[in-house]
């Protein structure tokens, strides 16, 4: 397929060099021209705009930091819509804003899919995402062979908006999860209890979770190089309690959570990541 | 001096009011004619033709973009006001929209004044509102004595936007307030305990405040009808945990106050007074 990819941080290149590996034929476009390098060595071309990265391709895919930058880059896609092109976003940001965007590009004529990502940097890189996706049928099922090449779990949830609501709903959990290894191993250490140990014996029973795993190693390690940035995490969680203001939900444990990591930005932890909420926890209780 | 008012609510109305009696010339334009009702006061087509009777406009309205339309919109203030005229906008909304309307108002020399006010209903009727403002001194100065005429405590907090700081805090102090005389009010009453009793105990002690007087009193007596409109405080503390994530301040009593609130709009009680709070609670 001929696919056109817009923003090269750390997600996307990894992403768009997987469609290369797949075989399709793809051009890129960087708002930083020195990030698309390390594609044109790898066989990509250089579009020279958003609307260029548009042109005479199938599918155009943009991944970049947040709502109106997806406008923007959808802005200029639908400048040079031609018929039957199909946009993806793969970012993450509201549903709302997602909705408003696929009905921007459908008055058009162009198909738009929002397909936010789970699975961070390293399943970036080894083409094991999860892509969660809103949108027409028809449009999943062509766009389908390029989110094989990115991810494993691939889910078509439900109408335009659907995939930015799921991811939302993967940021509670997260959120909650991160924060609550992290309030358990505080809890054990001010008992005097070896987290360590205490990691292990939970991994056996009911509150194993991939998060008590790999996030509660890396925090055992001490290991707070991200992964995934706190101030993206915050982010996400504004997405999430912005939508319930909006809707009238009541979301106790995401609204203390989201505070949480509010609270590390603001003390200068937000280029770490999230699991650093558990130097916050320590500090809150004397425990460093 | 001729005033301009925008506004006409429930607030606004008898604001309205007040400077009438004092003897100010009134013109006022109204998104709905019929809610200016028996005021005395000129009609005007569009609030740009109002700016340009009037050496002072009064705004009381509900939301940020009404603010901003009215001021900078189509037919809006600054299409009218005077260089040297003076805009007061008593709604409550975001500091970075008061500072951003502030700016672009300055460009024509017209100046703002955010001047945010707390007291409610019942203050606006007793011109006993405290009214907290941002802007330059000397345009405060300039208008002072209107002020005067809608409440007693009139403070210069800083310049454009700190009125609204202080009206962001004003209300998470009083919301919080009324949820935790809710969970008093609800533990009494699961306790089996009389909570017309309770209230009265605790007014005198160290807990006693205006929330408890007004909103216990309310609870007690289950009578819900605004008051405040609870959608009002809803949509004033988005406002307030978006200014806590812009500066990096953890919140977390506001942020849990913020979904009792997302919850008693989602049972439809968004008419009704902060008060029904307490009817969160006893949802079961």
């Amino acid at each position: 397929m001929k696919i056109g990819f817009i923003g090269l941080g750390i997600m996307g290149r990894a992403m768009a060099l997987n469609l290369i590996k797949g075989g399709h034929t793809v051009s890129v476009w960087a708002r930083r021209a020195e990030s698309m390098q390390p594609l044109l060595d790898a066989g990509a071309k250089a579009a020279s705009s958003a609307s260029d990265a548009a042109q005479g391709n199938e599918l155009v895919i943009s991944m970049v930091a947040d709502a109106p930058d997806v406008a923007e880059v959808m802005r200029a896609v639908a400048a040079a819509a031609e018929p039957g092109l199909i946009a993806i976003d793969m970012s993450t940001i509201a549903p709302a804003a997602a909705r408003q965007v696929g009905e921007a590009l459908a008055a058009v004529g162009v198909d738009f899919l929002d397909a936010p990502v789970s699975g961070g940097e390293v399943g970036a890189i080894a083409g094991t995402l999860s892509i969660m996706v809103g949108g027409t049928e028809a449009a999943f099922a062509k766009a389908r062979p390029a989110f094989e090449c990115m991810g494993k779990n691939i889910v078509h949830v439900g109408a335009s908006g659907a995939g930015q609501v799921t991811k939302a709903a993967n940021q509670i959990v997260t959120g909650m999860g991160v924060l609550a290894v992290a309030e358990a191993f505080a809890f054990a250490a001010k008992n005097g209890v070896d987290r360590s140990k205490v990691r292990e014996a939970l991994l056996g029973g009911f509150a194993y979770s991939k998060i008590l795993e790999n996030h509660g190693q890396r925090m055992l390690d001490r290991n707070f190089k991200p992964g995934f940035k706190s101030w993206m995490h915050e982010k996400d969680l504004n997405i999430v309690m912005q939508t319930a203001h909006e809707l009238g939900l009541c979301l106790p444990g995401s609204a203390a959570t989201a505070q949480m990591f509010n609270a590390m930005v603001g003390s200068g932890m937000g280029e770490e990541d999230s699991i650093a909420v558990l130097k916050l926890l320590e500090r809150l209780s004397g425990q460093e | 001096m001729k005033i301009g008012f925008i506004g006409l609510g429930a607030m606004g109305r008898p604001m309205a009011g007040h400077l009438q009696r004092a003897g100010y010339q009134l013109f006022v334009w109204a998104r709905r004619p019929e809610s200016v009702g028996d005021l005395a006061a000129t009609r005007c087509a569009t609030p740009a033709e109002l700016g340009r009777f009037c050496d002072v406009v009064f705004t009381v309205v509900t939301s940020s973009a009404d603010v901003e339309g009215l001021a900078l919109g189509q037919d809006g203030l600054i299409e009218g006001m005077a260089p040297g005229s003076v805009l007061i906008d008593c709604s409550t909304i975001a500091p970075d929209s008061a500072r951003e309307i502030a700016a672009r108002l300055g460009e024509k020399s017209i100046a703002m004044l955010d001047a945010p006010v707390s007291g409610g209903e019942q203050g606006a009727i007793d011109a006993t509102l405290a009214i907290m403002v941002g802007g330059e001194a000397a345009a405060l100065e300039r208008v002072r004595p209107l002020l005067e005429c809608l409440g007693q405590r009139i403070v210069h907090i800083g310049p454009n936007g700190a009125g609204q700081v202080a009206k962001a805090c004003n209300q998470m102090i009083m919301v919080a307030a009324i949820q935790a005389a809710a969970e008093a009010i609800r533990l009494g009453a699961a306790s089996g305990v009389d909570c017309a009793k309770l209230r009265q105990a605790l007014a005198g002690g160290s807990a006693a405040s205006r929330v408890l007087d007004v909103m216990g009193e309310r609870m007690v007596k289950r009578d819900f009808a605004a008051g405040i409109e609870a959608r009002l405080h809803h949509k004033d503390f988005g406002l307030v945990l978006e200014a806590g994530r812009k500066s990096g301040v953890p919140m977390p009593l506001t942020a849990a106050v913020s979904q009792q609130l997302n919850a008693l709009m989602a049972q439809g009680w968004g008419r009704d007074d902060t008060s029904s709070l307490l009817r969160v609670l006893e949802i079961r």
